[in-house]
């Protein structure tokens, strides 16, 4: 499965509708589907990385190559960050997600 | 004076104007995370991965880990040797969660109970060659994980519900058809292979069937959809797939007429309108299916529905089938 370990945190069905109504072409669609994609990892792993301890995260990056599907992943984040790590993601992505609608509609 | 109570309704931006406000924004998050953390970026860099690509190399690590039965890419206990079917069935039988033999959607929604994991992931060979036997056996319908060589990224996912697709130009919505199939509308923009045919006195019953009972899977994330071309493109169109809802055992038979959905909806293939309504009904919009390639080169089988039994389950089931 083309996945990542966060998948099941990121459920933006209105960026995509919206993406699809703008886009003329397939490759049109795809290709901001793939910049949303980028976004959206570079996000989560700054997000990862600035909770997680420093000490952990060259263990944790060798970890995220060998398998970035992997929800043992998620287990490792849980038992070092204190914090709720996947509400953190959640809210970076949500925060995204208003971002994005904005960037959907044009600006007055 | 009197406030008008309409309200301004905000206009999307062109695709140009969005394509640039992303591209900014993915610099924006590219620059701020290198400036942060440069050893990461060179740490990935060497490995010879882009968070970029992440999709792909983990689409080929998996693909990898499924052939091979890797242990470390799979969580323990997922691999996992099964029986034929047919001991399967046998087993829920004796243990009292099969009665009888007269109920094939029941024999089925259990087995796929019993075998399938609590959570989506990509399967294994193992599980998949199960699953080939047992639609073969319970449906019918010869189905194939891999065929002719080529495997999606996962056969176990989420399906969304999907628009109808214009058929020729001209084409409308209110030609798909009446009542709950066009609640989902019509899609603005082209499918992935453009119109079904190029006019309307082109376009045939066959071609009619095929925008009716269409699938989307998620061509784009294949690890070789770009070095492949454009053998892949070709060979993708109007493929045949067997999708069964694993919650209540519909079954149908669709053609792959588009691409999608993205990543990052939590789905992994899509359904017609026509297509999701015999799966869960006209309030379903998204859940767990089997996806697999119909394996038929004489064109034998139908698309639609693949009624294999009498009544559907009284709980799940939608339908009467």
């Amino acid at each position: 499965m083309s996945k990542v370990y966060y998948d099941h945190l990121i459920v933006l069905d209105d960026i995509e509708k919206k993406i699809k109504k703008i886009a003329q072409t397939q490759e049109e669609r795809e290709e901001l589907w793939q910049l949303v994609d980028d976004i959206i990892h570079h996000r989560v792993l700054a997000c990862v990385l600035d909770n997680l301890p420093k000490d952990n995260h060259k263990e944790f990056l060798g970890m995220f190559h060998e398998a970035p599907h992997s929800l043992n992943l998620m287990d490792y984040l849980k038992e070092r960050i204190k914090e709720n790590i996947e509400e953190l993601i959640k809210q970076e992505i949500g925060g995204l997600a208003s971002e994005l609608l904005k960037d959907l509609q044009e600006r007055e | 004076m009197v406030k008008t109570a309409a309200k301004k309704k905000k206009k999307n931006v062109s695709s140009e104007v969005l394509r640039q406000r992303l591209k900014l924004k993915h610099l924006e998050a590219k620059n701020k995370f290198s400036e942060k953390y440069p050893d990461v970026e060179k740490f990935l860099k060497e490995k010879g991965v882009q968070l970029e690509d992440v999709r792909k190399h983990s689409a080929k690590i998996i693909g990898a880990g499924a052939i091979t039965g890797t242990i470390l890419l799979t969580p323990p206990g997922d691999a996992q040797i099964l029986p034929a079917p047919n001991e399967i069935i046998e087993k829920l039988k004796d243990q009292g969660r099969v009665e009888g033999v007269d109920t094939p959607q029941k024999l089925l929604v259990d087995t796929l109970a019993s075998v399938l994991p609590n959570e989506i992931r990509s399967l294994t060979r193992s599980e998949e060659k199960f699953l080939e036997q047992l639609f073969q056996n319970i449906l019918g319908v010869n189905a194939r994980a891999t065929l002719e060589g080529e495997h999606l990224n996962t056969t176990f996912g989420r399906i969304g519900a999907e628009q109808h697709l214009r058929r020729y130009p001209g084409d409308v919505l209110i030609n798909h058809g009446s009542g709950d199939v066009l609640t989902e509308g019509i899609a603005p923009g082209l499918g992935a292979w453009g119109y079904f045919a190029q006019s309307k006195t082109a376009f045939t019953p066959d071609l009619e069937e095929t925008e009716r009972w269409y699938a989307v899977v998620q061509t784009l994330y294949l690890p070789d959809w770009n070095t492949r071309q454009p053998y892949l493109r070709g060979w993708y169109k109007y493929r045949k797939v067997l999708i069964v809802n694993t919650d209540n055992g519909n079954a149908v038979v669709a053609s792959i007429a588009d691409s999608g959905p993205a990543a990052w909806t939590g789905k992994h293939f899509g359904g017609s309108p026509e297509v999701m309504d015999y799966l869960g009904g006209p309030r379903y919009k998204k859940g767990p299916v089997i996806l697999f390639f119909v394996d038929d080169p004489e064109n034998n089988v139908p698309l639609g529905p693949v009624e294999y039994n009498k009544l559907n389950l009284p709980e799940g089931a939608l339908h009467e089938i």
